[in-house]
């Protein structure tokens, strides 16, 4: 589950002169001509490492966003909704699994990925800092969140970068069960009793703001990436996947009878767009610095298992056994 | 102090603190990586599913069945460490590896069995070809190259000794027959639309 | 048909299955490595399918639904043996438990597949595959972590020595050993017993562990009757969190 959006830098003024011309030329070609890069590939040093920043932070939100739902999966209530929760959050290690290893073709190890997480240098989607108080919490979650990660993570399974694709290409194919399995849940809340109903509209609007920056600042406040757009790292601008979002999602939120907290919310006729108030970036701002709701106690989680996990992994790793970069 | 958790699990694990007060730094080297193959079906050949990092070659097995098969039911399942798989180039724009490879200057007299696999298309998943009897991957490449080059190309070869494979033993193919389907992994089993329906109706009354 | 003994075995083997999935389930996100994270969590996922395949035989004979059996008792109601209800502890009593437990599991499972009762020994059939990797993944952890360094040997050896006698609980017989036995439905806790005790020790060979005298064990019964550790009733009252807040709607 991942939105995205936010995580690239500005490349330097100097970036691009040390890059041969005529290997850039090629590559630019190859994306040109619609081939993927594999990783024994020539590729630009910016290339290489805008690609490693994304898919990691892309891995750390998956393992991070096992969290939040992983909150109630001791209390699922009833035997199917309990399978699938468990199944679900195993997916999102699963997806970090597979987000890892995409990255470490790159050349940097998980083990880096893990430390550079936890000692906070690396950043994952903000909303994960948020915390999931009721068991509809996981069904917004499960169905919103996802729903999300999908619009970006479809737009990034087309993009340049071979393994990246194919992770994504088994991510996307899993995340249409969360997706299901999320709206099914969140249907039952909402077509249920009052408890409930009055259950799933305060979870909603406890989402909604997370929801509305998962795909990031809007495009005049972003970066300029015109050179990621060309090599097929970003594939689409966090706007255009926000009003992508709305377009798919609201009307299946209204037919529930459920009130999105936001009342300039509607579809302009003129522009074919959705108007909205303007999410509040600084509050953005303030949770991907590290001071959300749960931005500590998610990072003390992870290291705490890491740390409960050391002693399995010292046992077993033998002095012989090299590590070397993945293949594909 | 153990901090409370709205995830009764996290409130178990004790913790004390959440400052992130000088961490262990993981100093250790990680586990070798495994390449993982699947077999969905008898008549299907492997495919390159990903990779696994374990300590060794049995565990990367006994890993890589939940996080490839988990889904579907398999018929085989391979795993081969990375560092016993040679790659050739990758090639671009309809160009053949295969054009490139040569027959190799010395032949061997031992040889033994090596497994070909291909990626047919840039951004795909690495396929398995054949095999062939070679003392050397550069005479398993050449002898691969007179085996399975046709006119559509290949753009990447990838050689594994058969020695350095495991395979789920032929016993064991049953570890994929569970209970039902898991259909509760499966989005179809999520239809509600007659929910929704009946409550559009209601609210209409 | 002897009903009364057939719902006795099937409880307690359902509520075995229910309570350790749901223990296991409790490492999803926290595992050592993400491999096996993924594996421990699948298998966890098995034996919650399990159990709810076993409630719904326990429907057919009359009982509640499912969801209602599971959800809505008390831990005295509860006949799963003590050992699936303990703690996760850290990741080497967790592995032991799986590593004993799974390897009655899998004899049980073994046996019942030649059951008279034809409903049982269809899912016991059904189920050998996923009982069989949990065996093999077991197997594999124990010879790993019982032969790497010291302190994985001392950390096993230690979660062994405290686990083996619940172990041993998960044989309490029950009031319709000989109806069963008889009647050709199971072949009753001590024959899956001389067997476990065989397949265990076996393993344990292969490795630097050491596995107590059995005839010095006192076993923990109990768990058949109703009776449980303090840790049941919490775990159940977690568990049944949401369901309770309206046991009669749908979720």
């Amino acid at each position: 589950m991942y939105g995205g959006g936010n995580t690239f830098e500005a490349p330097k003024q100097n970036e691009m002169q040390a890059e041969d011309p005529q290997k850039l030329a090629e590559f630019e070609a190859r994306i040109e001509r619609g081939e993927k890069i594999e990783p024994s590939d020539w590729m630009p040093a910016l290339y290489r490492k805008q690609l490693i920043r994304m898919i990691e932070q892309h891995a750390h939100s998956e393992i991070i966003g096992a969290l939040p739902e992983g909150t109630w999966i001791t209390r699922a209530p009833g035997f199917r909704r309990k399978l699938a929760l468990m199944a679900k959050v195993q997916d999102e290690v699963g997806h970090a699994q597979l987000l890892y290893s995409a990255a470490e073709t790159l050349g940097k190890s998980r083990e880096d990925m893990l430390s550079d997480l936890i000692s906070g240098k690396s950043k994952y989607s903000n909303i994960f800092n948020y915390p999931a108080f009721t068991w509809a919490d996981t069904a917004v979650i499960a169905w919103l969140v996802d729903a999300g990660a999908i619009v970006n993570q479809l737009a990034n399974s087309r993009g340049s970068y071979a393994p990246y694709s194919r992770a994504l290409e088994r991510i996307c194919a899993e995340e249409s069960f969360h997706l299901k399995y999320g709206h099914h849940a969140v249907i039952h809340l909402a077509t249920g009793t009052p408890t409930q109903r009055k259950m799933v509209q305060e979870a909603l609007n406890r989402w909604w703001a997370p929801l509305m920056h998962f795909f990031g600042p809007p495009d005049k406040m972003s970066v300029h990436t015109e050179v990621l757009m060309k090599w097929k790292v970003k594939m689409a601008t966090n706007d255009d996947m926000r009003q992508q979002f709305l377009d798919m999602y609201v009307p299946k939120i209204w037919e529930l009878g459920l009130t999105i907290p936001d009342e300039n919310l509607r579809k302009n006729e003129e522009t074919g767009k959705w108007d909205y108030t303007e999410p509040d970036w600084e509050e953005f701002k303030r949770v991907i610095n590290g001071d959300g709701p749960l931005n500590k106690e998610r990072l003390a989680v992870r290291r705490i298992a890491e740390e409960r996990g050391r002693w399995v992994r010292n046992a077993l790793l033998k002095s012989e056994a090299n590590y070397v970069t993945p293949l594909a | 102090m153990t901090i409370q958790s709205l995830d009764p699990r996290v409130s178990r694990l004790g913790l004390t603190s959440l400052q992130n007060d000088d961490a262990e730094q993981a100093t250790v080297n990680q586990f070798p990586t495994f390449q993982v193959f699947t077999q969905k079906k008898e008549d299907k050949p492997f495919e390159h599913g990903g990779i696994v990092h374990a300590p060794n070659i049995e565990m990367a097995l006994i890993f890589a069945k939940e996080q490839y098969s988990r889904r579907f039911t398999c018929s085989g399942l391979a795993v081969a460490a990375t560092t016993s798989v040679k790659t050739t180039d990758v090639s671009e724009n309809k160009e053949d590896i295969y054009n490139l490879i040569q027959e190799p200057a010395v032949s061997s007299s031992e040889k033994e069995p090596y497994e070909i696999f291909h990626l047919n298309k840039r951004g795909k998943q690495t396929v398995y070809a054949g095999s062939v009897e070679a003392g050397s991957f550069e005479e398993a490449a050449w002898e691969a190259k007179k085996a399975f080059q046709n006119d559509k190309p290949v753009y990447n070869l990838w050689l594994i000794r058969r020695n350095d494979i495991l395979f789920i033993d032929e016993e064991d193919k049953d570890i994929w027959a569970t209970l039902g389907d898991k259909k509760y992994r499966d989005a179809l089993d999520y239809k509600a639309t007659d929910k929704i329906k009946a409550f559009k109706e209601e609210q209409n009354r | 048909m002897n009903t009364p003994a057939i719902k006795d075995l099937l409880y307690k083997m359902a509520d075995d299955q229910l309570i350790l999935g749901h223990r296991n389930s409790e490492w999803t996100g926290f595992g050592p490595v993400l491999e096996e994270d993924i594996a421990f969590s699948s298998m966890a996922q098995d034996k919650i399918g399990q159990s709810q395949a076993l409630y719904q035989l326990l429907h057919e004979l009359g009982e509640a639904e499912p969801d209602t059996i599971a959800f809505t008792r008390n831990a005295e109601q509860f006949h799963n043996c003590q050992l699936t209800e303990l703690p996760i502890g850290e990741y080497d009593f967790s592995l032991i438990r799986h590593f004993l437990f799974d390897h009655a599991e899998l004899i049980r499972f073994e046996m019942l597949a030649n059951s008279r009762y034809e409903p049982l020994a269809q899912l016991a059939r059904k189920i050998k595959g996923e009982i069989k990797y949990h065996v093999m993944h077991a197997n594999t952890w124990i010879k790993q972590l019982g032969n790497a360094n010291e302190e994985s040997i001392s950390r096993l050896q230690n979660s062994l020595e405290y686990a083996l006698p619940y172990a041993l609980g998960i044989f309490e017989e029950g009031a319709h050993e000989e109806a069963l036995q008889s009647e050709g439905i199971f072949p009753g806790e001590k024959a899956v017993m001389e067997e476990w005790k065989k397949r265990i020790s076996e393993r344990i060979e292969q490795t630097a562990l050491r596995l107590p005298d059995f005839s010095q064990l006192q076993p923990v019964y109990g768990g058949r009757k109703g009776q449980h550790s303090e840790h049941l009733q919490p775990l159940l009252d977690e568990m049944s969190e949401v369901f309770r807040i309206d046991p009669t709607a749908e979720w």
